[in-house]
């Protein structure tokens, strides 16, 4: 029997195109949300998108998204959702505008501000879900001042 | 009259009805009416890739007269020439083709 082969030819997961992307997405667009919901953002064109995510301990189970019917803001919501279930919140903050046009090559340059709202959605939602877990787990600031701060 | 044409079908649509008879009569500015716009489905998105023979002729026409060209997004997406169309061709959906063509609008629009 022939092990499957962890090398690089063949380990790494293709790219998806904007088209792929974009038929993964508008099935996604039509799911129930999930449970934290982010605040609608509205962008150029009258497109708007939301994001809502299932977190565990801090880290992204899955990711859902409303979006316009836009082809290209459905591909940008859908890269977020495919890779940004593992990431921690703050990890997820970093992902950028900029990296996401990287990320999805294909895009003609005047369309590539969808990336803009799709990113302001998910940093919509991830500070949602900041919020909820800091309403589950207040931080308890006494033990700030266990020392009274003249000693 | 102003019009707009819809290329919907595929077949030798482009090859004959656009290359053979629209676009030699707007060469020639003897079309009969005025074209505001042209809108590209399916494989039909393919005359906007830049280089494309036909194109080229189409958009000096289109430069020349301030026609409309644009391409369906989903079509030119999955064909992966979204951003290899001539240059200021843009690609969009039904509300990008009315909104840009809310500025010059078409007394009749036709589907080919």
């Amino acid at each position: 029997m022939t092990a499957t082969c962890r090398e690089a030819c063949c380990s790494v997961t293709p790219r998806l195109t904007v088209a792929e992307l974009f038929e993964r997405g508008f099935r996604r667009n039509r799911e129930a949300p999930r449970a934290i919901a982010g605040a609608p953002f509205t962008g150029a064109e009258d497109n708007a998108a939301s994001f809502s995510l299932d977190v565990a301990e801090g880290q992204i189970i899955a990711v859902g998204f409303q979006a316009s019917c836009c082809a290209t803001l459905i591909a940008y919501c859908e890269y977020i959702a495919q890779i940004a279930p593992g990431f921690s919140l703050a990890i997820a903050r970093e992902l950028t505008a900029a990296n996401l046009v990287d990320s999805v090559p294909g895009v003609p340059p005047f369309k590539r501000d969808r990336a803009v709202l799709a990113i302001a959605a998910f940093r919509g939602a991830l500070l949602s879900a900041a919020d909820e877990i800091h309403a589950e787990n207040p931080i308890n600031e006494s033990r700030l001042h266990f020392r009274h701060p003249a000693q | 009259m102003k019009v707009a044409y819809i290329f919907a079908t595929q077949r030798n649509n482009i090859s004959n009805v656009l290359a053979k008879m629209i676009l030699p009569q707007l060469e020639q500015k003897r079309h009969g009416a005025d074209v505001v716009g042209m809108f590209f489905f399916e494989d039909n998105n393919y005359v906007l890739v830049d280089g494309n023979p036909i194109g080229e002729r189409l958009h000096k026409v289109a430069k020349d007269t301030g026609m409309l060209l644009m391409g369906c997004d989903q079509c030119c997406y999955e064909r992966e020439i979204a951003d290899k169309l001539f240059p200021g061709v843009p690609i969009g959906c039904f509300p990008d083709l009315y909104k840009a063509l809310s500025g010059n609008v078409p007394d009749q629009v036709i589907t080919l």
